[in-house]
């Protein structure tokens, strides 16, 4: 009888002990990151523009960036990172079970995900959308003129979907040519294989400057789906979701106000702007419901830049950018007529 | 009457068809009218593939380029060969830090020395070499690849392995220039290889612990900077993974074999199941199970090394196929070996460690041999799972911006490197077979 009191009491105290445990982890992911020293933030396998690997085993991109933004307003220092590069069919799993802390990998905002995978999307960093190349002087001027043509696609994602869709809504009779590798699917569109060749607008751009003669080939106009690629975190912890957002969104806002890697420090000390002197940190405490220190945003700033310098270094027009124009895009500021668009910094 | 002939005949030609390359040509390639025709149909071929290869390998290709777009400036048709040159960091050892090469480099260095007494006849101790390198390399190896703090367990093991090194290096030394294993060349320099067994036993163990002590104290000192896992990739965790599945997998094997054919039920019902679940398996099943699965049984927070998971995933797989293959050849062997072991006095592990496995692993070397270069090219799945190994690396060359869809001339390369690895083994696994039925040539 005592025995059996004592294992029943010992077998309640490790239920105890692992529920609070687990509460507790899930609860602060803030101070699991900083008891750990780095950031663990998830990418995909390579992808251009968003997040692949140098000659040198370095990890560049828009959505490395994101994560070198959140590194910075937590240590102040971007480095403190590790890139995990997690494929397709693991990467919520990888999340939810704590291997990573955030993920920051080109994947689409849907209700489904966000509902029910137990995870929250922040907020968006890109707005992609399904598009199609065709060859100039097949006369295509529009996806609605694909009637009965053969389009090579790749398998087992949304595209393969929203193409099947776009087909039926319009009539159009497409048959889908279907491949596993992206190579190999714009390996055959180039040798003939098929008369258009479809994925998010964003990498047709990024092959099609890969092609030997990228002239002879030309971007549709029409987007067939909304494809809005945000970060995520996973559910339940809101103030760790506030930090990944308020991250994002500072980016954005710094671009809005003209701050930028080369001028922060000039801004901070100089800037009579009051949005400019709150978001720096030199007045207000708007750290403090993040749980962060005063110069959050400057360090993200610092180290990284703003929206608009990432999206050019990465995206539009650098060495290592796929070259997509901003300008006129959803992408631009919404001041130039787009859809980046932060909420006041106060 | 006599039909000897007294001379000697004149020594003939020998026939044409085996004496000039023209006659071996008519012979082989144009005996017929069907043949001549064959023979050009062939030759036409082998003209169109292996001139066409050549051309776009070779005399249209580009070796330095910046980009893949100067590349193509500079021939449209022609392989881009730079893409890759630019990558052989990545290809060959993934992310590691660049200054920090150089570990990696030692550390295969080190292997081949430390293996190198195996391939000579003069050196003695053989399988004390074998059993050392399977013992403390890894640990030394270990360190030198990740690096960081050493807990007191490593700090042992290091030192040890450095002392087993230096043994062995010293043993190799003794044999090749005196013949003679290194303890006795020790007690004839010291002037005690006349003196009792005690004492000479003695002797060594001194020497040896002084051996240690030093090793110790030196690498107390030493410390390197840390290289985490995630850093590791390329051709050297290709070799990582299926270097420790390989050394694994085959004790495994051995032991999951012997359990399957064992008469206690409770070990030969548990080896079969083992056996059996994971053989009914694909690997990419196991390496999703070991890396997805496995961290949701365990308490949150907790992470295990994912590169762990996927080494245990690889040996425990490997295993099982290793298991039927050595079982195979246990059923080969009479029972009258086992009868005649039983006959002059050896239990169980006397019989199978003397008697039936020598001769059953003979048989099976080429089986064997197969497992491992199944193995070694069985690892390329882990880039599935986001490991950056070979295959991962080369396929990541086509995403990086300035070789953006360059991806025919990273596979060709792989498949190069591939071959030169698995031809390489599987020509040792003849020469071994060779070499040990020397006595009887089937």
């Amino acid at each position: 009888m005592k025995l059996k009191a004592k294992l029943t009491a010992v077998a309640a105290l490790a239920v105890v002990a692992a529920t609070s445990a687990t509460v507790a982890s899930a609860e602060n992911t803030l101070d699991v990151v900083k008891a750990r020293g780095f950031l663990r933030c998830q990418v995909g396998s390579p992808s251009p523009g968003f997040y692949n690997l140098d000659a040198d085993g370095n990890w560049y991109g828009l959505d490395v960036s994101m994560c070198q933004a959140v590194a910075a307003a937590i240590f102040g220092d971007k480095t403190k990172l590790q890139i995990q590069s997690v494929s397709t069919q693991a990467r919520f799993t990888a999340l939810a079970n704590g291997e990573s802390d955030m993920l920051s990998r080109t994947a689409t905002w849907t209700e489904t995900r966000d509902t029910q995978l137990g995870l929250d999307f922040v907020t968006p960093n890109f707005y992609d959308g399904q598009g199609f190349t065709v060859r100039k002087d097949s006369g295509i001027t529009s996806a609605l003129q694909l009637k009965g043509a053969k389009v090579c696609v790749t398998t087992g994602t949304t595209t393969e979907l929203n193409l099947a869709d776009f087909s039926r809504v319009n009539n159009l009779n497409i048959s889908a040519v279907t491949f596993e590798d992206y190579n190999v699917r714009d390996n055959t569109f180039l040798n003939g294989g098929c008369d258009a060749v479809t994925t998010d607008k964003s990498a047709l751009a990024g092959n099609l400057s890969s092609w030997p003669v990228p002239e002879d080939y030309i971007i549709l106009p029409e987007t067939i789906s909304k494809e809005p690629l945000a970060p995520a975190v996973r559910q339940g912890d809101n103030q760790w979701e506030d930090i990944v957002r308020w991250s994002v969104f500072a980016l954005i806002n710094a671009e809005e106000l003209g701050i930028t890697q080369a001028n922060v420090d000039d801004m901070r000390a100089n800037s009579q702007d009051p949005r400019v002197r709150r978001m720096l940190g030199v007045e207000g405490n708007l750290n403090e419901g993040l749980g962060l220190s005063k110069d959050w945003a400057y360090n993200i700033i610092k180290a990284v830049g703003n929206y608009g310098e990432i999206y050019e270094r990465y995206i539009g027009d650098g060495p290592q950018a796929i070259h997509i124009p901003r300008k006129g895009s959803l992408n631009a500021l919404w001041t130039d007529g787009g859809l980046m668009y932060s909420p006041p910094f106060r | 009457m006599a039909i000897v002939k007294a001379e000697r005949t004149p020594d003939r030609r020998p026939p044409v068809s085996e004496a000039t390359v023209l006659g071996w040509l008519r012979k082989n390639l144009f005996s017929s009218v069907s043949n001549t025709l064959l023979t050009f149909v062939m030759l036409y071929i082998i003209y169109l593939t292996v001139g066409g290869a050549f051309k776009w390998g070779v005399l249209d290709a580009t070796f330095i380029a910046d980009n893949r777009r100067e590349c193509y400036d500079n021939s449209l048709t022609g392989a881009c060969w730079a893409g890759v040159i630019h990558w052989l960091n990545n290809i060959f050892y993934g992310r590691y830090p660049r200054t920090e090469i150089w570990r990696i480099n030692l550390g295969g260095v080190l292997l081949a020395l430390w293996m190198a007494p195996l391939w000579i006849s003069r050196v003695k101790g053989k399988f004390l070499v074998g059993v050392s390198v399977v013992v403390f390399y890894p640990f030394l190896a270990g360190y030198l690849f990740s690096g960081g703090e050493k807990g007191l367990f490593m700090q042992i093991m290091v030192a040890s392995a450095l002392v087993a090194f230096a043994v062995n290096m010293a043993n190799m030394l003794a044999g090749l220039f005196s013949r003679q294993g290194l303890g006795t060349f020790a007690l004839r320099v010291l002037g005690q290889d006349k003196a009792t067994g005690k004492t000479q036993r003695n002797v060594l163990l001194v020497l040896i612990a002084i051996a240690f002590g030093a090793a110790f104290f030196w690498q107390m000192s030493w410390t390197i900077q840390s290289v985490v896992w995630t850093k590791w990739g390329g051709l050297f965790l290709t070799l990582v993974i299926s270097g420790i599945g390989i050394a694994l997998s085959l004790p495994g094997g051995i032991l999951l074999a012997l359990g399957r054919r064992s008469k206690l039920p409770i070990v030969r019902v548990l080896s079969t199941g083992f056996i059996e679940i994971f053989r009914s398996v694909p690997l990419i099943t196991v390496l999703f199970m070991a890396t997805t699965m496995f961290p949701l049984f365990m308490p949150e927070g907790f992470v295990l090394n994912k590169l762990v998971q996927v080494i245990i995933a690889v040996v425990l797989f490997n295993a099982c196929y290793m298991a039927e293959t050595v079982r195979a050849g246990l059923q080969a062997i009479p029972k009258e070996q086992f009868e005649g072991a039983h006959t002059i006095g050896l239990g169980y592990w006397g019989t199978m460690g003397l008697i039936i496995m020598p001769q059953a692993l003979k048989h099976m070397i080429p089986n064997i041999v197969g497992s491992f270069i199944g193995l070694l090219k069985d690892t390329t799945l882990v880039s599935i799972i986001g490991l950056f190994d070979l295959l991962g690396m080369l396929r990541s060359i086509s995403k990086d911006v300035p070789w953006m869809g360059l991806h025919k001339e990273p596979l060709i390369f792989g498949a190069i490197l591939f071959f030169i690895m698995c031809s390489s083994m599987s020509k040792y696994s003849r020469h071994l077979e060779v070499k040990l039925s020397a006595g009887r040539k089937r």
